[in-house]
Formats: C-alpha cells, structure tokens, sequence
C-alpha cells in the first residue's frame, strides 16, 4: 500500500488560477521521489499540502493510511520534517542550537534526550563548533545545514527538502545530497522538489508537474532520458544524456557507449 | 574605468563580537563598457561584500574605491557625505534575494520606485515599467499584481525589472538565476547578454553556475576566504590546477570532455563551447 496517497486534490490561491488540478500520485515507504517541474508549476504548494501548511480545496491526501484533516494535521506533521529553499525564512531560535531544538520540543522530547540529539546531528552536519553562535551570522550553506540537523534530529519518516540547494554553492550542494543518500539507505520516505537535474537523476522515481498538472510519473532512467518531455517543462537533459541523444541521432549508438554516458550522467 | 578598489579591506564585527575580515587587500578595475564579468566563490568567501562596495552600499574599513571619480573611503571620513544617490543610479545592484527588494503594493509601482527616486517623471516610470516587465519574459498582466503574490522565479524577475527601469550604466546582478528553472535561467541569461550587446555596458554577475562563466563571461572573478584569487580568462580559469582548491567545479562541458577523453581514448585540442564539437570527435572514431 502506497505510504503516501494523493487522490484527485485540487488547489487554488485565487479562484481563477488553478496552482494543482486533480493530482493523483502515490509514493512508497522508503523511496526517494524527485518532484520536477518549472518555476511556478506548483511543486512548492504540493509540498505544503502535505505538511497542512496549506488546504486542498478539493481531493485527498493520506499519509501512512491516515487521511489528513485537520484533526490528523499535528499528529500527522510528525511523521514529516521539510527543509525549505531559503534557510533565512526557517530561523526561529536565537542561537544555534535553540534553533536545532526548535522541531524536538515541539514533538515534546524530553530533555535530555533533545541535548544528546543536538550533539550528535550538529556534528553529523559539521556544525558542532557553532552551537552557541547566532543563525544570522551564518553562511547559506551554514544556515542550511543548520536547517537540517534541526530536521534529522526529529527522526521523522518523511523528509521533504523543497530546493533546498538551490541557493546554495556547488560543495555544500554535494554535502547535503549525500546526507540525502545516507537517509534513504536508513530506509527514510525522500522527497526531492527540484528542477537541477544532477539531484534528480539521484532519486528512483520522478514525478513532472507540468502547468499544476502530473505530466509525467515513473522511473528515473525513463523519464530523464526523454528530451521532448523534459523540454515541454522547462527541463533539460543532463549533458551527458544530451550527448547519447544526439548520438542516436546521428545513427551512432550502441548498448556500451549508452552505458558510459548514462554512468557519466550519474556523476554529473 | 568606472570603478576602481585599491588595497580594499572590508572588516565587521561579528554579533558574538570577533571582527571578520571579509575582504582582505583588494585591488581590482572594472570598465564601463564591453564587460561581461562573472564573480564566483565559495558562499562566504566574500563575493556579495565586495558588488555592495560598487555601488557604495557599503564603504570600505581601509583602502579606498573609486567609483567615476568620486573616491569613496572609509566611513569616519568625509567622503560619507558625498552624495551617492548619482552613483547608484549609474550601478544598478540587483540582490540575491528578492523579497528584500519588493516592498510595494503593486509590481509596477514597485519597478517605478526606482527610476522616480532618481528624478524621472511618472509618465516616463510607468512607461519604463510596461517595457520592462515584457523585457524580463512577464506578460503586462503583472503589472497590478501584488509582488508578494508571485512565485521565487517571478520575483526574480520583477526585481530585475526594477533596476533595468534605472537604465544604468554597469549593471551588477548577485545569483540571478539561482532557484529558477532551466529554462528560465537561459532566457535570464541571453537577456543580460542582449542588453549588453545592445548597449555594450559592463555587466557583473556573481553565479555558482560554472556553465554561466564558460559560456558567457569574458572575464572571471574568484573571490576565496575574502582574497581575490584569480582575475582573468574563464579558460584559463578552468586550466588552472588551482580551480579543486577553491572548491569550484568544471564547468559540465569541460568535465564531460575530460571523462570522455579517460573512457573513450580520445583527445579534445580544445576544449569546445560547443556539444556539437564532441559529436563530431565521436563520430571520427573511438577506443573503449
């Protein structure tokens, strides 16, 4: 049974502009899904209807067989941690580590248990030497991991990084999609909202949001190698796989060369 | 040359009350016209402290910037008394992030803002702002919409339009194209290398994006731990044995033909600007 289940869910921030139309989608325990899509395609607000930020005018979600309402909204938030774009707008606490915190006291953790995590997730994001430091005087990519040492250490099954690397630059980039890898061999429920392709090709299923609709859904390989689906969304094919399209073009393919580029493209 | 640093260091006290050095002795010259420069580094090694001495956002601890003429030094001095307002219009800085920069009811009023701060009449503002929206890829429709309504990308885009409505001379843009979509981020680019062409202002972008720098720029800024590193060609750049220790990338190109050299047996003479170059290399011939 599908982990996580959208049925039909619609929503609109003004009634004559539809963000998402009759999304239907489900997602299993321990998969890592990228969602892509254009600026403005609505991967954002999906996000938020998850975590009941936001809610759906029309349709509905389930999460581990619970249907989300706003009875189910709390308990249900945690089970999922989200890391969002910009770490400026996620800052709460006055020092580092309040900040770390913030997620644990929320799912009332007792203390000493929330003093043990602190230590272990700031070292784990190499962020143990800052505990006491101020969050505004950190770096992006600083802040960002601060963000998600507070995340992990909340343990919960679903984590969702909403272009959490898009700001930031190319090392704390690689650092974070490696934290990404660990959580998902630790058997946690990923979802990436993206559109670097170089993450994307990272995850086991895509699912393409296209103009508040599902373009395109399934497994990674087949839907990062397709140029004219990717180009209808404003995507674009990774190097390597644009190469081994032009190859084929030019009559020039073989199973070998194929697989060089599709192994080149997932180092990209 | 417009704006000139010399021995520039720019020192703040942190909030915990150490000082950090956020430049440290920069010596740089930038031209007004036929520039197209990218600045890149590390987040924190310094690159968007050294674009706000550009426009005099904010001055120099010791060393001094000259910008047309005007030098500006440190803040004790009276050069804080120069008006700055005419240099701002002549460098427009469009910032990273642009929810720090829209503050009106609507996006027009909030693209004229710029150009009537600087003397220019109503008429002429909402003018402005009808062809620049377009120019930036939004339908006019914007225009009376609400600039907290739109999306990261849209934003973007607005912010842009603000300060091309100044019509400045150099033109300095902090990650514009970060958070937007492929897509997006290409017509981004192709407009600022337009504008430049048309008009062949200085343009400076500071990007993580080493396609960006490979592909556009004809020079390249490296700012590392508040040095500046490397002033020079972007191919040069990508040759250097330095580029792994200031933490950049190759560019996908580059590093596409480098693996490709490794797997396939070829050589590359040069390195292409163009995939259609690697096309043609394979298609003479390959040794797994």
């Amino acid at each position: 049974m599908a982990y996580i289940k959208l049925d039909n869910v619609s929503f609109n921030y003004r009634k004559d502009q539809p963000v998402l139309k009759n999304i239907s989608l489900e997602i299993n325990k321990g998969d890592w899904v990228s969602i892509l899509g254009h600026n403005g395609s609505g991967k954002s607000t999906l996000a938020k209807l998850l975590i009941y930020l936001l809610k759906a005018d029309k349709g509905t979600i389930e999460i581990d067989g619970v249907k989300l309402t706003e009875k189910t909204a709390l308990d249900i938030r945690k089970k999922i941690g989200i890391v969002f774009q910009n770490p400026d707008n996620q800052f709460v606490g006055v020092t580092v580590e309040d900040d770390i915190a913030f997620g644990m006291e929320n799912l009332c953790f007792d203390r000493a248990k929330i003093l043990q995590r602190i230590e272990t997730y700031s070292k784990k994001v190499n962020m143990h030497q800052y505990l006491k430091k101020e969050p505004h005087n950190l770096s992006g990519g600083q802040k960002q991991r601060v963000a998600i040492a507070g995340i992990l250490a909340m343990d919960t099954d679903i984590l969702i990084f909403d272009e959490a690397t898009s700001m930031l630059d190319p090392a704390s980039r690689d650092q974070i999609m490696d934290f990404i890898k660990q959580l998902k061999a630790e058997g946690k429920t990923i979802i990436t909202i993206t559109h670097d392709m170089k993450e994307a090709i990272k995850s086991n299923n895509i699912i393409i949001l296209n103009k508040g609709e599902v373009l395109a859904q399934g497994d990674t390989k087949k839907i990062l190698t397709d140029k004219r689906l990717l180009n209808t969304s404003n995507l674009e094919l990774l190097l390597p796989l644009k190469l081994m399209h032009r190859l084929k073009q030019e009559n020039i393919h073989n199973e070998e060369l194929g697989e060089i580029l599709w192994q080149l493209s997932l180092n990209a | 040359m417009a704006i000139k640093f010399k021995r520039v260091n720019y020192i703040y006290q942190g909030m915990d009350g150490t000082p950090f050095r956020a430049l440290k002795d920069i010596n740089l010259t930038i031209e007004e016209k036929g520039e197209f420069i990218t600045l890149i580094g590390e987040t924190g090694s310094g690159k968007s402290t050294l674009v706000q001495h550009m426009n005099a956002l904010i001055k120099p601890t010791s060393g001094q910037v000259e910008i047309y003429g005007i030098k500006i030094e440190e803040t004790k001095k009276k050069s804080s008394k120069i008006k700055l307002n005419p240099l701002r219009q002549k460098i427009g800085l469009v910032f990273q992030f642009p929810d720090y920069q829209l503050f009106e009811e609507t996006v027009e009023r909030d693209i004229m803002f710029g150009p009537m701060n600087f003397g220019i009449s109503k008429e002429e503002a909402k003018k402005r702002a009808k062809e620049v929206i377009q120019l930036v890829g939004l339908e006019t429709g914007y225009l009376e919409r609400s600039p907290f309504n739109l999306s990261g990308g849209e934003k973007k885009r607005v912010s842009i339009a603000g300060i091309l409505a100044m019509e400045p001379d150099i033109l300095v843009l902090d990650e514009p194209t970060s958070g937007l979509d492929p897509k997006g981020r290409d017509e981004l680019l192709e407009l600022f290398l337009s504008i430049h062409n048309k008009l062949n202002n200085t343009v400076l972008i500071i990007t993580h994006d080493m396609n960006t720098v490979y592909q556009y720029a004809s020079r390249v800024l490296v700012m590392n731990d508040g040095n500046l590193v490397f002033d020079g060609k972007p191919i040069d750049l990508f040759a250097s044995p330095k580029l792994s220790s200031w933490n950049l990338d190759k560019p996908d190109l580059i590093d596409l033909c480098d693996k490709l050299s490794e797997r396939l047996n070829i050589t590359f003479e040069n390195y292409p600007k163009d995939l259609e170059k690697v096309v043609a290399r394979i298609k003479a011939g390959y040794h797994e």
